[in-house]
């Protein structure tokens, strides 16, 4: 681990307690449409910092139920259209939080009725999963769907062979993996696929060295990780390459202390939270996946996160 | 919430009095429009009046996903009624709107995946409500939208997504023409020609745009399995592609997206390669051993000038383990030369030294 510099644990939780008392900004109110994805953001960066508690729980918990539809979907804040992205938010938090039973007594049924939701999304002919009604489809969906499916212990709700099949219609040459068949791999989806595949169990079909080898050049001299081939480093790829690594058990392929110096020029050490790039605006999402991704290379004081 | 490329210094200037005012001025006008759209929604007032204060809203925040969906909600209603006397938007006028709107959103917001999903909608709901030639017309007007937004961005892959698509359905309307009985239909191969010719451009401009290279190996055999190629067309043009990829990694050996080609036209030979992402169909182990001869004798000359280069000894050490996998035995290399490349590669990439010391245990040299 690096030693000219340090995680500046207490500013992030500061940082982060903020963020839901900047009502006097723009930016406050036009980021609503990811007020659920922040929260999840903004809770599993204080869990992973070890303050899990920093954040009134109850009142969490009030403001993820007031996001849910009668349809069994969540909206990403109050009078939001239920979508995918925000229902597995919901259901994340309500995993780290450890509330299923809340969610009971509050909507009977509840978690049944968010699998009936996720389960109509998929598209029985193809196996993807789409983002909502309008039908947009993403592998993106799919993990998502997977993920809090699994979550809540209802996976049998949907047709996992169909979408494993589909998973492995979007494998590129490089063993990397596309938002839909025919397209280019990318570090987001191939987590998004990775993670579908391993919480099926069914990673027998990766081709590992040739993913776990592209993988590990998106390492840049400067330490940091890149998306794709040939584009700028940026944090957010500390996660979604890192967690790709950890699934094929290959962490060791790139240099883990360069990135975690990466990671940590990132921060902002005054007001807390972390930047895509050195000297960059902070935000919450490269806030928690930097933070992740210091975790994944196990940096001291940090909770270990489970890369799926 | 999640920028980029913002700096930090610019955004966290201490604001004036005057500025804080002003922003709050802003809050107050954006909570009014917001408001206003929700109350009429739920009213159900689904107007050209309301769709006018949509058009607002989402030009202040595109990646408002609720206020699109609300647009198509007042979208769909509007083209049910018949125009009124006045008002006089059919139908179609309405989409062409919108494909105004979310062009000029997309030059501003060029990753914003609402804005694509809904041009992608309007799209097909013009199509329900049109003939075959309008249709066609439509369609192949987006290859020009995203001709131009890859001009601006040549890696966007929202607009690479969004082109294959397109592809696709000018190639569904294209076959819906043609009777089942013929067998090779030269207008709906036609679109894929087109599409590699444009990669050979993207390709030309600028060598590292593994994006077009991307797009290039998955239309090959698509286009050789539609034109019904002969054994020797397909000979011809995987040489013809080792000819260009070798041409390019003389040019510049450093960048990462050639070698990602060169090792796709390699995967195309392995045998281990299915069937229908092959380019040569007729390849014996013989065969193939020539190929990677031919690969390493080139590649090895540029070693001459260029003993730097990592991804030269990654190249060579994989053409190695191919040759071998083809019992073309060391004819062409020895193992002293194996362990001298992956010496070089933990010289030359230490970033990667996990990866090497794994891959010295299974190449066991
Ligand atoms: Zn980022």
């Amino acid at each position: 681990m690096p030693t000219e510099l340090r995680l500046h644990v207490d500013q992030h939780v500061r940082y982060i307690q903020s963020l839901d008392t900047r009502k006097g900004e723009l930016e406050y109110w036009l980021t609503e449409h990811l007020r659920l994805n922040g929260l999840y953001w903004g809770l599993t960066a204080l869990h992973l910092l070890g303050h899990g508690d920093a954040l009134p729980r109850h009142e969490v918990l009030d403001f993820v139920f007031s996001c849910m539809h009668d349809n069994g979907g969540f909206g990403a804040a109050p009078g939001h259209d239920a979508h995918m992205l925000y229902t597995v938010s919901a259901v994340q938090i309500l995993a780290t939080l450890d509330a299923f039973d809340e969610l009971e007594a509050r909507v009977s049924g509840g978690r049944q009725e968010i699998g009936q939701y996720i389960a109509a999304l998929q598209d029985l002919e193809t196996g993807t999963f789409a983002g909502d009604e309008w039908g947009e489809t993403d592998t993106r969906f799919l993990y998502g769907a997977f993920n809090a499916l699994s979550l809540m212990g209802l996976l049998h709700m949907v047709d996992v062979d169909k979408a494993v099949a589909h998973v492995q219609r979007c494998a590129n040459f490089d063993g990397g993996y596309g938002t839909s068949p025919g397209a280019e791999s990318h570090s987001g989806q191939i987590f998004t696929c990775l993670g579908a595949l391993t919480i099926a169990g069914r990673l027998d079909g990766v081709d590992q060295d040739k993913l776990g080898a592209w993988l590990s050049e998106r390492q840049l001299k400067n330490g940091g990780l890149n998306g794709r081939p040939e584009k700028k480093e940026d944090v957010c790829y500390s996660w979604w390459v890192m967690s790709s690594l950890a699934m094929l058990n290959k962490l060791h392929w790139i240099d883990g202390t360069k990135l975690a110096t990466f990671i940590l020029q990132c921060q902002d050490p005054e007001l807390g939270g972390l930047a895509d790039r050195p000297g960059d605006m902070v935000d919450v999402f490269h806030t928690v996946f930097g933070i992740a991704g210091l975790s994944l290379l196990k940096y001291p004081g940090l909770e270990e996160v489970d890369p799926v | 919430m999640a920028s980029h490329g913002v700096p930090r210094t610019a955004a966290a200037a201490v604001r004036s009095e005057e500025a804080r005012q002003k922003e709050l001025h802003q809050i107050e006008a954006y909570k009014e429009l917001v408001e206003l759209v929700n109350t009429k929604i739920a009213e159900r007032q689904y107007t050209l009046e309301v769709l006018a204060s949509v058009t607002t809203l989402l030009n202040q925040n595109p990646e408002y996903y609720t206020i699109w969906n609300h647009r198509r909600r007042i979208l769909g209603a509007l083209m049910q009624t018949p125009a009124t006397k006045g008002e006089g938007s059919g139908g179609e006028d309405l989409l062409l709107d919108d494909l105004q709107l979310t062009f000029s959103l997309l030059r501003k917001y060029p990753k914003c995946y609402w804005i694509w999903n809904h041009r992608n909608w309007i799209l097909r709901t013009a199509e329900k409500s049109t003939d075959l030639d309008r249709a066609h017309h439509l369609w192949s007007g987006e290859l020009q939208l995203v001709g131009k937004m890859l001009q601006a961005d040549s890696r966007n892959f929202h607009a690479w997504d969004y082109r294959r698509f397109v592809v696709a359905q000018l190639e569904r309307l294209d076959s819906s023409r043609i009777s089942a009985s013929e067998q090779v239909d030269p207008t709906v191969v036609k679109w894929l020609e087109s599409e590699f010719e444009y990669t050979t451009k993207m390709i030309k401009t600028n060598l590292s745009n593994f994006s077009a290279w991307h797009n290039r190996g998955r239309i090959i055999p698509l286009l050789l399995s539609r034109q019904g190629a002969d054994d020797r067309t397909r000979r011809h043009l995987l040489d013809e592609e080792l000819k260009l990829i070798s041409t390019a990694i003389n040019t510049d050996p450093f960048d990462q997206s050639i070698w990602y080609y060169h090792q796709y036209l390699m995967s195309t030979i392995s045998p281990g390669c299915p069937q229908h992402r092959r380019i040569a169909l007729d390849l014996t182990n013989h065969d193939r051993q020539k190929y990677y001869e031919h690969e390493m004798e080139y590649i090895n000359e540029i070693l001459e000038d260029e003993t730097d280069c990592k991804w030269i000894y990654e190249g060579l050490l994989d053409l190695a383990a191919s040759y071998l996998e083809v019992d073309g035995g060391t004819k062409a290399f020895t193992t002293r030369d194996m362990r001298s490349w992956l010496e070089q590669l933990e010289r030359l990439d230490p970033l990667r030294c996990g990866r090497w010391r794994d891959l010295r245990q299974k190449l066991n040299i």
